[in-house]
């Protein structure tokens, strides 16, 4: 398999030499992923992926065509190149396009790339998983699930404009789901961690964790929905955050009037203790020190002090924008109806422990993680979904008895409004189906409203 | 041909390879994947993208499963290809315990999908005349600020082979598309879509189906219909009868009836991602999932369907199989793996999401049987309910149990007759206890099969186009008007 930056530059070259078209664009993404799955305490699936994938834009005046291959041969990389100018000439003119980015000095980034996770072997995978299986044997629970991945990427852009950036990341993710069984009942519990470095990943601490809250979710009660004081770990933050992220944080939802940040710019719409803010090149975030138009990445704060502040934007939302603005560097694989996107959010912390915020609790419930989560009404910033392994009734500052799993429909902007404590510390977590990071402190939201329960 | 060889003698030689590796057992399927997208947005062509792809995925037992992938098509890269999955293999063979699949019959044999015009051979000029001229339709109002439609085509050809001795060509084509309006007022925005939402219906056909849809004749009242929501009132709050269009319908029978009727996911192999089943084989011929009128299928041989084919990705020929019968709990989406470890029959539901990755259960066309009702007659029937129509917001717990949907648009209907439009109609219930309260059906003159290309499910994700053959069905004292508005 070919994939160097080297063979990146040279079908560059030959696309470059035998482009008609005004300006042409070149993405070539080179992706390695291995995974192994683990169920009922054995491996299950265990895979190995390897695939190139070239994308060029082609530009006549301001009609684009775009195709993809994923052959890095000569011949394919013609044809490929033929297929976008076709259909570029065959494009009707798009008035809102000003051209392909010019090239821009980036910030200096750290490095993404950790050689051992990208050798992490098969073996390797399988040795830890087999060490979680006994751990959590040894603890009474014969059946664990989950899945290690790691991936090595190399992404390269390059336009007839003078763009030229390679970087390359590496990235690894453990998770682990125990299943404690006691007579006729099951206790969910839930461990993960994701790191550039495979190293950094202590796979008994996320079997652990699992193994710890599947027991200590056995027999759970039912509570009637309602509105209760919640304490969200930092995953369940993070899935808010994740829909947040699509529902408003995004220049071309702004502009087409679906995001609830239009209209609000400038106002305090959350706690002034909210900052949330995109960053690829923060010491805490993996991701890539520029987009996939190649535009560095800037850090946006969109949510400062509370107050609605700024969008991301790639270089066409920037050009159709009202006002004077620019790239961000948060485009997504041209052409996309998603694009831009912040792919790597933060949000600061605060300066209670999770712990401190249970015992400051007379009646709440503590969230885990959400399960399927879904917009109900975008811009009002409605979403639902529900508690998934672990879920725990908090009375008088302490954890009585875990929760038969519930159904939330909140407005996420008025429980960011009525934040009441932000964790001391973070976590990074992976979306999943997009090169996309989100880091997230634990939270605690007063009258957190939910609609349904479930049987489990 | 590549570096010479053709698809056929690039499978061949990698059989050939794997016979002579001693694996216990081992499958390559190759695929070439073609696909076109055509979005037009207020009045500008925002996509063509004209995309392809080759690889092939090769699959093995040797202790345990290995899998391995790769879009080296050179007889080397085939070589070190089969190592990596025997490698990867061994490795799993640390803790993958005995590993048992079941006897299939196999297959030499070649699959075309039925179609009369090739998407991709009409011209491009053709579809975006079309299109803008949809988009022109769509532009009737100053408060649609949003104005989309689309097409979509995709052709799969595709060689799978087996050290049992199977070999099965298939061309799969799949054709479809759609469109919709993001209406606001500075107050409220909504969304208007037709034929459904994600991005319209899509079958396995040519392109025939893609002009059936009629984009044209449909765009002026889809737009008007989503400015009319603007003004239209909230959905109520209480329990009420409900009646859901095929387009939602297909969705709900997606979610809680295609999902939990997947072996693997009832058997945990999905428990860390995509969640379990309440449908546990104990439950298998002994539990009541709905009203003795419900009857649900998995049909890989549906015509048009969007999940109809020839062969599944581990060699099994396309059936239809009982899901739930005359309301009965009867039957599970297997694979070879799962049948042996049950003892049901293999469903030929195994799907792999291109050829780089590995195949899991997948729905195929998931259908609700059709009824003795008329759609007519099951609103004239009704006191008081709501009609739901169009998908916006679905979600489910993680064993398919307390779902909630809404849809874009709902329809009171008062003493038998629908009375007014209204807006932001959420329902929410138990599966089972919801299947249960079906009491009409409507029969084969409203049924449709309607195409969903974005089912996700496993690890790394995959998606799945698959299909839902339903009729308008009518649910009673469901809760609907969920949440604070």
């Amino acid at each position: 398999m070919v994939g160097t930056r080297e063979d990146f530059e040279r079908a560059t070259d030959q696309i470059l030499d035998d482009a008609e078209a005004d300006e042409v664009e070149i993405r070539i993404s080179k992706n390695d992923t291995a995974l192994t799955r683990y169920a009922n305490s054995r491996i299950h699936q265990n895979i190995g992926q390897k695939d190139v994938n070239i994308s060029i834009r082609a530009v006549f005046g301001k009609k684009i065509g775009s195709a993809t291959t994923n052959s890095l041969e000569s011949e394919a990389i013609k044809e490929c190149l033929s297929r976008a100018e076709t259909i570029a000439k065959h494009q009707r003119e798009d008035a809102d396009f000003k051209g392909l980015p010019e090239p821009k000095e980036g910030r200096r980034s750290h490095d993404n790339f950790v050689e051992k996770t990208k050798t992490f072997s098969p073996d390797e995978r399988a040795e830890k998983v087999k060490e979680i299986i006994d751990m959590a044997k040894d603890e009474g629970i014969d059946r664990v699930y989950g899945a290690f991945k790691t991936e090595a990427q190399n992404l390269y852009l390059a336009n007839s404009n003078g763009v030229e950036n390679f970087s390359r990341l590496t990235s690894s993710k453990l998770t682990t789901t125990a299943i404690a069984d006691w007579e006729n009942d099951q206790g969910f519990g839930w461990g993960e961690k994701c790191s550039a470095n495979v190293e950094d990943i202590d796979h008994l601490e996320v079997g652990r964790t699992a193994v710890e809250k599947g027991l200590n979710n056995l027999d759970p009660k039912k509570i009637d929905p309602g509105e209760y004081d919640v304490v969200l770990e930092p995953l369940a933050v993070k899935s808010i955050l994740q829909y947040m992220d699509m529902m408003g944080f995004s220049a071309r939802k702004v502009q087409e009037e679906r995001s609830f940040m239009k209209g609000k710019f400038g106002e305090q719409i959350m706690d002034e203790r909210v900052n949330i803010y995109d960053d690829a090149l923060d010491q805490d975030m993996i991701g890539y020190p520029f987009d996939y138009e190649g535009v560095p990445k800037q850090r946006v704060d969109i949510i400062k002090d509370g107050v609605a502040n700024e969008v991301v934007y790639d270089s066409y939302t920037a050009g159709r924008d009202e006002e004077d603005k620019e790239s961000t560097g948060h485009a997504l694989p041209m052409p996309s109806p998603m694009s831009p996107m912040a792919l790597n959010l933060l949000m600061d912390t605060g300066e209670q422990s999770q712990q401190e915020m249970i015992e400051e609790t007379e009646k709440g419930i503590l969230v885990t993680r959400f399960n399927y989560c879904r917009p109900v009404h975008p811009v009002k910033g409605i979403l639902t979904g529900l508690t998934r392994d672990g879920t725990w009734l908090i009375e008088d500052g302490e954890i009585k008895h875990p929760l038969k799993n519930l159904r939330f429909t909140q407005n996420l902007i008025d429980a960011f409004d009525n934040i009441e404590g932000i964790g001391k510390e973070r976590e990074l977590f992976a979306m999943g189906y997009l090169p996309a990071y989100f880091a997230a402190p634990a939270l605690k939201i007063p009258d957190f409203q939910f609609t349904g329960s479930t049987e489990f | 041909m590549y570096h010479g060889a053709s698809m056929r003698d690039l499978v061949d030689f990698g059989i050939e390879k794997l016979e002579r590796e001693d694996v216990r057992y081992g499958d390559i399927r190759l695929s070439e994947i073609e696909t076109e997208v055509i979005n037009v947005k207020n009045g500008a062509v925002e996509a063509i993208k004209s995309s392809e792809s080759r690889g092939y995925g090769i699959r093995v037992i040797d202790g345990g499963w290995g899998f391995a992938s790769s879009a080296d098509l050179s007889e080397k890269g085939i070589e070190e290809t089969i190592k990596r999955a025997k490698k990867i293999a061994r490795a799993s063979s640390k803790a993958s315990g005995k590993i048992d699949i079941k006897d299939i019959e196999v297959f030499e044999d070649t699959y075309t999908t039925p179609y009369e015009k090739d998407p991709f051979k009409v011209e491009l000029e053709e579809k975006l005349d079309l299109l803008m001229e949809v988009d022109d339709r769509l532009d009737i109002d100053d408060k649609i600020k949003v104005r989309k439609c689309n097409f979509n085509a995709w052709k799969t050809d595709k060689i799978f082979a087996s050290t049992e001795g199977a070999m099965i060509e298939q061309e799969l084509v799949k054709t479809g598309g759609g469109l919709n309006v993001n209406v606001s007022d500075g107050e409220d925005t909504q969304k208007r879509s037709y034929p459904n939402a994600f991005g319209g219906d899509f079958h396995s056909s040519g392109y025939e189906f893609f002009e059936s849809l009629d984009l044209l004749g449909n765009a002026e009242e889809t737009a008007q219909e989503g400015v009319d929501l603007l003004d239209a009132e909230q959905c109520p709050e209480g329990e009420m009868d409900i009646i859901l269009n095929t387009n939602q319908l297909a969705l709900q029978v997606h979610e809680s009836a295609g999902h939990p009727t997947e072996l693997d996911r009832a058997l945990g192999t999905e428990a860390s991602y995509a969640g379990t089943s309440f449908l546990t084989p104990d439950k298998l011929e002994d539990f009541r999932y709905g009203a003795e009128n419900v009857n649900i299928v998995s049909d890989a041989t549906a015509q048009g369907g969007l999940g109809t084919f020839g062969y599944d990705d581990e060699g099994a020929r396309a059936k239809k199989i009982d899901l739930v019968k005359d309301g009965l709990f009867v039957g599970y989406q297997a694979s070879r793996e799962g049948a042996a470890e049950v003892g049901v029959d293999v469903s030929g539901n195994m799907r792999a999401d291109g050829w780089e990755n590995l195949p899991i259960v997948r729905m195929t066309n998931i259908n609700l049987e059709p009824g003795d009702w008329t759609k007519d007659e099951i609103v004239e029937e009704t006191d008081r309910g709501i009609i739901f129509d169009g998908i916006k917001s679905w979600s489910i717990d993680d064993k398919r149990l307390n779902f909630q949907f809404g849809t874009e648009a709902g329809y009171l209907v008062e003493d038998g007759e629908i009375t007014e439009l209204i807006k932001n109609p959420t329902y929410t219930g138990i599966t089972y206890e919801f299947w249960k309260r079906c009491d009409a059906i409507a029969g084969e003159e409203d049924w449709r099969l309607h195409g969903v290309p974005n089912c996700g499910k496993g690890e790394p994700p995959q998606t799945m186009q698959v299909g839902h053959g339903c009729a308008p069905s009518r649910f009673s004292d469901i809760r609907v008007g969920v949440g604070e508005w």
